[in-house]
């Protein structure tokens, strides 16, 4: 004999597929917006703008100019990409921790704003060649003794550090014992050794030393460098034309001069490294 | 994209430690700001007009700017003139200073709800001054007072979030450095989101649950 099914009570026959259904909702929202591939070449020619993101907090990389808009030296750059692709250029501001974010959820279609190049980033993005140098160094005040990064490896040592960026997990690994203090800019950063809260900052430090100007703080940089950095642009992993594409228009940057004569004119002297040259 | 929560679960330990400092905060700044609130409702209710006046100044001040703005001035205004307090000591007194303003406006008018009939008629029965308050004013208060002092709670908790941005490593902070170094922050923040929760909704029903017994509060548990 075929037993038939019971059937439900009327309330549970209207609101089970209501529910399951706002569920389903939640569930495309949530899911759907990162299922969306990146925007290739020929849709960036074809859209005539590449979306550029950069940091505005990142001077002379990226800043806010009198005129309240982004500029820098990661927006000349920028904008002669968006030049020789023969598009406009439309720039989107970032930050340390999502700048990646914004590339992987396709926000922007190139990222800068000191993106050094590491094993753990491309795993997940690619980089195109380096369009400049970074030198990793520790910015401290006269009264501070130290004379190598290694000793700062002590209970007593309290560094503050920008939430993200590579220099914490360096400390992290080589510099376990010292304490760190983690915020969410570099005039905050400088900010806090300025004002006592913190010994020392390991960063490239062509970037931050604009910051400490704010301060009768007697600064000092270490002399030894930690590391030399290679900062590139950052793009959506598998987009192989784009970056092709840009690793075409960045040597020609960088042959007709534009690129160091851009920096120097940025940052007010020679880059310290030479981005084409090999690894020291 | 294919969403990867593995790397952001294996790291529970520093994220329920995170988790429990953010509750720290939130009680800590809750129960202190209690007191600063029962003390300037007490004010308001009862005392003379100029420290209403200066009661009053502080509630509007701090209702009427952010409590990021005040932590900040805490945490880099005051070292400028040579207090530098630590990072969770800011954040604590900065939550308090602001919850003490409103926890004092719902504590105000909980007193402003006992009906003065009520106060006439317990004295009329014989009720001295510190029975009164215990058998009347108080459990009148906390009936009315309770549900939105839980909704201050959770508010409270949800607020602790902006402690990241000034180096205390609570919920947030952990979430946005595990997101940083392992490059999975939409897996890493749904993670708080379900921490967040989890912890509201723990809070909420404890806070039903001792609202209904001690306080009569008609509240529903979930």
């Amino acid at each position: 004999m075929r037993v038939g099914r019971s059937v439900p009570p009327l309330k549970q026959l209207k609101v089970r597929p209501i529910i399951a259904g706002r569920l389903l909702l939640i569930a495309c929202a949530l899911l759907g917006s990162c299922d969306v591939s990146a925007r290739t070449l020929d849709d960036i020619i074809a859209s005539k703008t590449l979306v550029f993101g950069i940091n505005p907090n990142l001077p002379p990389l990226g800043l806010y100019d009198e005129k309240n808009t982004i500029d820098g030296f990661d927006v000349a750059i920028a904008r002669k990409l968006a030049a020789a692709l023969g598009v406009s250029l439309e720039i989107v501001p970032v930050t340390p921790s999502d700048r990646i974010p914004f590339l992987m959820a396709d926000k922007v279609d190139v990222v800068s704003g000191g993106m050094t190049r590491n094993p753990d980033r491309l795993k997940v993005i690619d980089f195109t060649d380096p369009v400049n140098t970074e030198v990793l160094g520790v910015l401290t005040t006269e009264d501070k003794p130290y004379k190598d990064w290694h000793q700062l490896n002590d209970r007593t040592v309290r560094l503050v550090q920008v939430r993200g960026t590579t220099p914490v997990r360096l400390i992290r690994d080589k510099l376990p014992n010292a304490q760190l203090l983690l915020l969410d800019n570099y005039p905050d950063a400088v900010r806090s050794i300025a004002q006592g809260r913190a010994d020392a900052l390991i960063d490239v430090l062509d970037f931050v030393l604009k910051f400490t100007q704010n301060y009768p703080t007697k600064w000092r940089v270490v002399a030894a460098p930690i590391e030399v950095g290679y900062d590139c642009l950052g793009i959506k992993k598998g987009n192989t034309a784009l970056t092709q594409r840009m690793n075409k228009e960045i040597r020609i940057l960088h042959s007709s001069g534009f690129v160091s004569e851009s920096w120097r004119s940025w940052f007010g002297h020679p880059m310290l490294y030479d981005p084409t040259a090999p690894s020291p | 994209m294919t969403l990867q929560f593995g790397p952001i679960l294996e790291q529970w330990p520093y994220l329920l430690g995170g988790a429990w400092l953010s509750l720290q905060i939130a009680v800590l700044a809750f129960a202190c700001g209690m007191l600063i609130g029962l003390l300037c409702a007490s004010i308001l209710q009862y005392g003379p007009s100029s420290m209403r006046r200066i009661v009053g100044a502080y509630v509007t001040f701090a209702t009427n700017t952010p409590q990021l703005v005040q932590i900040f001035f805490l945490f880099y205004g005051l070292p400028e003139v040579g207090v530098t307090l630590s990072p969770f000591t800011a954040v604590l007194m900065g939550a308090t200073f602001n919850a003490g303003a409103y926890l004092c406006e719902i504590q105000r008018s909980g007193f402003a709800s006992v009906k003065h009939a009520e106060l006439e008629s317990a004295a009329v029965l014989g009720f001295s001054r510190m029975q009164i308050i215990r058998h009347v004013t108080f459990p009148h208060v906390m009936k009315v007072m309770f549900p939105p002092l839980s909704n201050q709670f959770i508010v409270m908790t949800l607020g602790t979030s902006m402690a990241s941005i000034f180096g205390v490593e609570e919920l947030t902070g952990r979430i946005d450095n595990l997101g940083a170094e392992t490059y999975l922050s939409v897996e890493a923040f749904l993670v708080a989101a379900v921490l967040y929760i989890a912890i509201t909704l723990l809070a909420t029903w404890l806070l039903t649950l001792y609202g209904r017994s001690v306080c009569r509060a008609r509240m529903d548990i979930l």
